[in-house]
């Protein structure tokens, strides 16, 4: 398997009036070719900031402090807004949070995919742009005749459709999916997420999914990083999250969720609210909350370590080592 | 008040929108929010309202409260028929004992009024107490909703607040009088995870120790099952299946409902889902035609579900289905 995407150490920061908000502070991780694999956290964790890092979409307060994120052999940190701008949408395309709101209202469905594919690939006629929108829309199981709609005659889930085919318009190798069902009904997500899954496989792309919601995220992804305040805490394949979750946040995650399958279980909260990123302390970030907190998680941050084969986590006392829990069926 | 008494019961309940062109023009088409709906709920017992947005929920909620005037059908409220309450004493009585909590704590509570007004506020509607008793009951329900020290929060304003904190406020509020019953509009909805958790516990805890009913609507249905006795499942301003909630959850009749559940994420990536197919999307119920409401979408659909509504039948105990595949059927 070849990497894709590495993250390497990236630290994005915003500046405020109020102090230095540390949105993504020493993330690490590798994505393979056609691997897809989930970021989950909180709420204001620094989910988005980590995707708009990696796709260079940042606000003017923002900053790559240091890291890199290499894509496919480059260092994004590094590119030229030339060279970024031909990676966007035909390397790494985004779905956005609510994207389905940014279709502009006053121009046709189809011409606004078109209109993408022209932009990035000035070589593809018309016609031929055409015919590709037509084959997306097959793709993500719209019908090519609802082409010349304009977005008011979409309903939200085909609108989402239509966002889904214009990130597939360039052929990238990797897209992030950031919360690309949050704002649907059960059903539509449920065949977005199949959907999405199934060209995934088909066109063998490299895919990150971003929720807050960890039950959609075991859906589809194969593995997975928990967010805490600013910093990857954990990070395995899906099984071992959900089996044997090793970092206190992630196990208090687990047990929190209320569930449709299996027995009826009590939940377990996890005391307190997340933390402000803005001034970070020198300790765990979770020790206000943690369970099994101890002197030494007041004093240090715990770094990022392989605790077993793939199994990354950043605690000072891992839970749930070498032996089997159980949680919901 | 015996234990198993039904606190609010409603019949045929309808909700119609009319659909206006203008304000000169008389309307000719309606929506049908909700309709012919019947439930009760009983002393200390969650009924859960679920489906997905535009079933008619929040309508069914609001007019049960009576912010909205039912178009048709009862509402019974301790006994006494509330459909329409004419007189001030009246009024006064239904609103001293029901509350209502709403989806978004950032809406809900007056940016411009403190801690202690936001919360003393049905008191004061009611005139209820001097003002040292007033005090006294604010700073006892936001200790118990877990706003602490409560007197560190009395004279903030919600924008200092986290969002949590606020819908705890928001509870402290519909809760400080202790009312018999509450519609609770989908209040977890809005907040974080370990937050949400949080939230509803605190409020299974409430229920339990108040002993009080509820109308817990959500579009979730594995939060239904955690905090409701009994589910009711909507569909286009129709109830289509009704169940205690374990019951409804592991033996789903309707069509739609098991679509619903079957569509419900699972947090376990070794578990793989049945998926059932339904096509297309929900519409709107505008002038609705005589016949199922999930007729165009359903896998099962039959001749005689385009020309009829099939009404809610028993298929066992507390267990009812609108649907003609079990129109025969008996358990
Ligand atoms: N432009 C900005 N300026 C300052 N702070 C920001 C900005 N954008 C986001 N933040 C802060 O950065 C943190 C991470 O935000 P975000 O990446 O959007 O989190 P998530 O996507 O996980 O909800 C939050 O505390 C948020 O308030
Ligand atoms: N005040 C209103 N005027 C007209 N139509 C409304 C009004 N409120 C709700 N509706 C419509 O009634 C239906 C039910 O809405 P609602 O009760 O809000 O559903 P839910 O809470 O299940 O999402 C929807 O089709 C909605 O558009
Ligand atoms: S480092 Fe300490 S406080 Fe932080 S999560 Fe681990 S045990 Fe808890
Ligand atoms: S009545 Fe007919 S159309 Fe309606 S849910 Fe049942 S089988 Fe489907
Ligand atoms: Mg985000
Ligand atoms: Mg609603």
């Amino acid at each position: 398997m070849r990497p894709i995407l590495e993250l390497r150490n990236l630290k994005m920061y915003y500046d405020t009036q109020a102090g230095q908000v540390k949105a993504a502070d020493d993330v690490s991780f590798v994505l393979n070719e056609g691997e897809s694999i989930g970021l989950v956290g909180e709420s204001g964790c620094g989910k988005t900031s980590v995707s708009m890092s990696i796709m260079r979409l940042l606000p003017e307060n923002a900053r790559i402090i240091s890291g890199n994120i290499f894509f496919d052999g480059r260092d994004v940190v590094k590119l030229s807004n030339d060279e970024m701008n031909k990676i966007r949408w035909a390397g790494i395309a985004m779905i956005f949070q609510a994207a389905m709101n940014s279709l502009n209202p006053v121009y046709r469905v189809g011409d606004q995919i078109i209109e993408a594919i022209t932009a990035h690939e000035p070589n593809v006629t018309f016609e031929e742009a055409r015919q590709r929108v037509a084959s997306l829309y097959k793709l993500v199981g719209l019908d090519p005749e609802r082409m010349d709609n304009y977005p008011h005659e979409y309903s939200g889930g085909m609108k989402q459709r239509a966002i889904i085919a214009m990130s597939l318009a360039c052929n990238p190798k990797l897209i992030i999916a950031d919360e690309p069902t949050t704002a649907l009904d059960v059903i539509v997500q449920d065949t977005i997420l199949r959907e999405l899954e199934k060209i995934q496989r088909k066109l063998n792309m490299s895919m990150i999914y971003i929720s807050h919601d960890i039950a959609v995220i075991a859906e589809v992804a194969s593995r997975i990083a928990i967010m805490y305040a600013g910093k990857i805490v954990e990070m395995s394949d899906s099984v071992a999250i959900f089996k044997r979750p090793a970092h206190p946040y992630t196990v208090g995650l687990m047990s929190s969720f209320p569930s449709i399958r299996g027995e009826k279980k009590e939940l377990v909260t996890i005391p307190g609210e997340p933390p402000n990123l803005l001034n970070a302390p020198d300790h765990c970030r979770f020790v206000p909350r943690c369970p099994f907190a101890t002197d030494e998680c007041w004093k240090a941050v715990p770094s990022y370590t392989e605790i077993e084969s793939n199994h990354f986590v950043a605690c000072f006392h891992p839970q749930n080592l070498k032996k089997r829990v159980s949680i919901n069926a | 008040m015996p234990d198993n008494e039904v606190v609010i019961k409603v019949e045929n309940l309808n909700k119609f929108f009319p659909m206006k062109k203008s304000v000169f023009s008389r309307a000719k088409h309606f929506l049908h929010a909700v309709d012919e709906i019947n439930f009760e709920i009983r002393k200390g017992k969650v009924l859960s309202l679920v489906g997905e947005s535009g079933c008619g929920k929040t309508t069914t909620g609001k007019t049960l409260l009576k912010l909205y005037e039912p178009t048709n059908g009862k509402i019974i409220f301790l006994g006494r028929d509330v459909t329409h309450l004419l007189n001030t004493d009246d009024k006064k009585w239904f609103h001293s004992k029901t509350q209502m909590i709403f989806q978004d704590p950032f809406e809900s509570l007056n940016p411009r009024k403190t801690i202690f007004d936001i919360v003393a506020e049905p008191m004061n509607i009611q005139n209820f107490g001097t003002l040292r008793k007033r005090e006294l009951m604010v700073m006892e329900i936001l200790k118990r909703v877990g706003i602490s020290p409560p007197d560190a929060f009395l004279w903030r304003y919600p924008h200092e607040l986290s969002g949590g904190q606020r819908q705890r406020v928001a509870i402290a509020r519909a809760l400080v009088m202790k009312p018999e019953f509450v519609v609770a509009d989908e209040p977890t909805s809005m907040l974080d995870v370990s937050i949400r958790t949080q939230v509803m516990k605190l409020m299974m805890e409430l229920i339990k120790e108040m002993n009080m009913s509820f109308l817990y609507i959500t579009h979730d249905l594995a939060v239904a099952r955690y905090m409701a006795d009994e589910i009711s499942v909507m569909y286009l301003g129709r109830m289509v299946e009704h169940a205690d909630s374990e019951e409804l959850i592991n033996n789903p009749f309707h069509p739609y409902t098991k679509a619903l559940i079957s569509a419900v994420p699972v947090p376990d990536p070794e578990f793989k889902r049945k998926f059932v197919e339904i096509r297309g999307g929900i519409g709107k119920p505008i002038d609705p035609l005589p016949r199922c409401r999930f007729y165009d979408r359903c896998p099962f659909a039959m001749e005689i579900c385009s020309q009829k509504e099939p009404e809610l039948i028993e298929v066992g105990e507390n267990h009812k289905v609108a649907c003609f595949l079990y129109n025969h059927e008996r358990r």
